[in-house]
């Protein structure tokens, strides 16, 4: 069961369906939609004949025998054959779930089962089928997925628009309702008897005949559907529908035909729905039990209408036109991430070590890795100095799995040549990878106990601190070595993983070396101040120094702090050009958001650069990141940094106020 | 234009890695639990305003630390510029309370000439079963160094608010006192934006009268 949303259309049963039998002889159905939404909609609404529903709800039922005609898939033809300014066709009902196929008496015998060919039939149509026990049930509601695809097959086209019918919609117009319209009789809609929802989704909804004036004796006013009916992305395999058109309706038993029907607005006043944007039920002509409307009344209402489609349509075509676009710009990424894979893997792999400096191969690395390449371009770059092999690796793994299990079958005050404070340190490292880990892209739940990456990232750390006692295990390796195993096959991630860390910047950090750190930082600033005077002078004025947001970027490279597909990308250049890339990468962030920071203050602007957007895109910060230029007095990022660490203390002392241990 | 505040006073948050000082400050800051969230990689920063008496606001800036020891060298930086601590421990990890000494020591020996005034804050209380601390010798320690204690869970949101209003409540006292003033170039305390209605003698001396949004 689903709620409303804007968009819905509400379908409101009466309650008591029996008892409608009779005072209702034609058409009606109790039935009511109520449009969910302008205000002045809700004076419409909408009966359909029972035929209709019938049909509809022989659609749905379950069970129902076979043997219906097929029901009125064919979209177009259908519709046009039907006088629009007539009363309610009797099939157009939207009413799904019948409350009971006995009160359609005469339409229940004639469409004994609508389901199966409606099935059949509706190409893409489908009505979840209400199930048995709900049917019966006043007040229940029912959510029906109906995925008409009257839509042209283009994605992204109008909904609206053409007279020929071809396209989605939803104008039933209007129609008699009248006997001979019932199924059994038929009704030009369709060679089917059974014309259900999917027939008037077919209808185009903008393609009305002239309208003339309604005698005030029809008792049943032809009711409209318009607004774009949202495309349904998966149809659902449930067992229960079937059938999906195009729109989703919530149905609600509600009161009597005979009833007023100020349901609509009554009960949908309080909540908010988006006038226009929608899609909707409404009924040109009140029911035959109310005043007709007067001329005029009747004029504006037509107006109201008229203005409030044109604006859906514009509203339509805009959406349409932006989501080709954003389809277009898909396609054209995925076509140029084919195109690099296959150079990636004919032309660079093979010659790695003579490909991987010209000036193509860099250009297309900028680019992005293809997620298939990526992992084996980024083991070729980060390479493997340490000489480590899948079996050293193995062996430090089955040390520490040695070591896990002596922890936790001793007590922690374990006699052993180590010191207590060593032990206690070794200890508490197991019990924060342990904790890291859990905490490790928890909403991917892919690192968390029972995830499927939980035990390999585990031993990926744990064998790491075998390998590097001197290092262990620090807070933010995590990130790094899950990246890594996303990318990588077990050995792989582990060798790349102990091989990147073993990089000057990686070890300076995860040391925790103060004062490398501080020159890491005074460089920093040394292009800071180049690239970024404005935003710079303004972290001096409000002591914003660099540790307090560079150590959570540097320490993760950016894994924790950015999307996990700009991540990568940022690996993808830190992994061709180094460590510059990351303080590159830094000041690119803080160009995409100078505007915003400038205007913060001190704990404001903290708050979010360690908090960054998450909707952040890969080619925004890119952009920032090109039009960052790594140089300094003509100086690039290797030469700042060595002279900082030969006069270091004089030129920290003159860019900032760094901390100091 | 900010909410007007007296003064902003910055407050650090330390203790053992996994003790719950995100957490705490989350649920004080944002007033949410969150099972599990990031490790804290460096410090991070939240903020919140506080109402110690009707009509006074004091804003409090809170630096979240990295609890791990290798961090203890970047983190050390930082207590100089604080004006109050939280230092925290887990009552069901009894080695968080052991080393409570030795990040009491750390900060005393790094915040000179400055001082901070600590609150020793017993995180997890809703874990009773697992209690490896108890309350007696927690205030023991407190008393010892001259500190209020105070058991919160961040959890069942227990003693939260409690502990940072106090914590405030005692600094907001000294400042009053003239115990600790506000200096050029020092973080720990700032004053806010004061209008024109006087609330003491003390306060129309102190404050700068600058709006420090």
């Amino acid at each position: 069961m689903e709620t409303a949303e804007h968009g819905d259309v509400v379908l409101v049963l009466p309650v008591d369906v029996n008892e409608n039998e009779e005072a209702e002889r034609t058409t009606t159905v109790p039935f009511d939609v109520v449009v969910v939404h302008a205000s002045n909609l809700q004076r419409h609404y909408i009966q359909s004949s029972p035929a209709l529903c019938e049909r509809n709800s022989g659609g749905l039922m379950h069970g129902s025998p076979e043997g219906a005609p097929p029901a009125a898939a064919k979209p177009p033809n259908a519709a046009s054959s039907v006088p629009d300014s007539e009363g309610l066709p009797s099939e157009s009902s939207a009413k799904l779930p019948s409350p009971s196929p006995s009160t359609l008496s005469e339409n229940t015998s004639n469409s004994p089962n609508t389901e199966p060919s409606m099935r059949e039939n509706l190409s893409e149509c489908s009505l979840p089928a209400r199930p048995l026990g709900l049917r019966t049930n006043p007040n229940i509601t029912v959510s029906l997925s109906c995925d008409a695809t009257p839509l042209s097959p283009e994605d992204g086209d109008m909904f609206f628009g053409d007279a020929d019918g071809s396209r989605n919609t939803y104008d039933i117009g209007r129609r008699q309702s009248a006997p001979e319209k019932l199924p059994d009789g038929s009704t030009g809609l369709s060679s089917s008897k059974k014309f259900g929802i999917s027939d008037f989704f077919t209808r185009n909804l903008f393609s009305r005949k002239p309208k003339e004036p309604k005698p005030p004796s029809q008792n049943a006013p032809g009711w409209r559907l318009f607004g774009k009916v949202p495309q349904r992305e998966n149809t659902t395999k449930d067992p229960k529908d079937s059938f999906t058109i195009q729109q989703e309706y919530q149905v609600k038993v509600g009161p009597a035909p005979g009833q007023q029907v100020q349901l609509s607005a009554a009960r949908r006043k309080n909540l908010e729905f988006e006038p226009l944007s929608t899609t909707a039920l409404i009924l040109e002509d009140r029911p035959s039990n109310l005043p007709a409307k007067s001329v005029e009344e009747a004029m504006r209402h037509k107006q109201e209408y008229d203005e409030m489609v044109a604006g859906a349509k514009r509203r339509e075509l805009k959406e349409a036109q932006k989501k080709k676009r954003q389809m277009k710009e898909r396609f054209k990424q995925e076509d140029s991430i084919a195109n690099a894979m296959v150079i990636w893997n004919n032309d660079v792999l093979p010659n790695w070590d003579c490909m991987r400096n010209t000036r193509r191969v860099r250009e297309l690395w900028w680019q992005g890795l293809p997620p298939s390449v990526r992992g084996r371009v980024w083991s070729l770059a980060i390479g493997n100095e340490l000489n480590i092999t899948p079996e050293l690796f193995e062996i430090f793994l089955s040390r520490a799995k040695e070591r896990w299990r002596s922890f936790s079958e001793t007590s922690s005050e374990n006699e052993t040549e180590d010191s207590g404070s060593l032990q206690a340190d070794r200890e508490s490292s197991l019990d924060l990878i342990k904790l890291d880990i859990s905490r490790t892209f928890p909403s991917l739940f892919i690192f968390q106990k029972g995830g499927p990456y939980h035990d390999l990232l585990h031993s990926v750390l744990g064998a790491y601190t075998c390998y590097r006692p001197d290092v262990g295990y620090v807070q933010g390796m995590s990130f790094i070595a899950a990246v890594l195993i996303l990318n990588l096959e077990e050995a792989d991630a582990f060798i790349a993983f102990a091989n990147l860390l073993n990089k000057p910047c990686q070890m300076a950090f995860f040391r925790v070396d103060h004062d490398l750190m501080l020159k890491y930082f005074a460089a920093f600033e040394v292009f800071f101040e180049e690239n970024l005077p404005r935003l710079f002078n303004h972290f001096q004025i409000n002591n914003l120094t660099p540790d307090l947001y560079l150590i959570d970027w540097i320490f993760t490279l950016y894994s924790k702090s950015l999307p996990l597909d700009v991540a990568c990308r940022v690996w993808d250049v830190f992994c061709r050009d180094g460590e510059e890339c990351l303080f590159r990468t830094g000041l690119g962030i803080l160009r995409l958001y100078q505007e915003v920071l400038l205007q913060m203050d001190f704990i404001h602007m903290a708050q979010f650069l360690t908090r960054l957007p998450d909707d952040m895109a890969a080619d925004n910060l890119f952009s920032c990141i090109t039009a960052t230029q790594m140089l300094s007095s003509n100086r690039k990022w290797g030469q700042v940094f060595s002279a900082l660490m030969k006069d270091g203390s004089k030129e920290i002392a003159n860019h900032s106020p760094a901390p100091r241990s | 234009m900010e909410a007007i505040w007296l003064y902003q006073f910055r407050l650090i948050v330390i203790g053992d890695s996994t003790v719950g000082k995100s957490c705490l400050i989350r649920r004080f800051t944002e007033g949410r639990f969150t099972q599990v969230s990031d490790p804290t990689v460096g410090v991070d920063f939240f903020s919140r305003l506080v109402e110690i008496e009707p009509g006074k606001r004091i804003k409090l800036q809170i630096w979240d630390t990295a609890g791990q020891e290798r961090f203890r060298s970047i983190t050390r930086a930082y207590y100089r510029n604080s004006v109050g601590g939280l230092l925290l421990f887990d009552i069901t990890n009894r080695r968080s309370f052991q080393n409570v000494y030795d990040w009491l020591e750390e900060a005393r020996s790094h915040v000179q000439p400055h001082s901070i005034v600590f609150l020793l804050v017993g995180h997890k209380c809703d874990l009773e079963p697992q209690r490896q601390v108890t309350r007696q010798e927690a205030e023991k320690l407190a008393a010892a160094y001259g500190m209020r204690y105070v058991e919160t869970s961040a959890r069942d949101a227990i003693n939260v608010e409690h502990a940072f209003t106090e914590l405030t409540r005692d600094i907001f006292q000294l400042v009053r006192n003239g115990d600790i003033n506000i200096q050029e170039g020092w973080e720990g305390v700032k004053s806010g934006f004061v209008p024109n209605v006087v609330h003491s003698s003390e306060e129309v001396t102190k404050s700068d009268r600058r709006c420090l949004c």
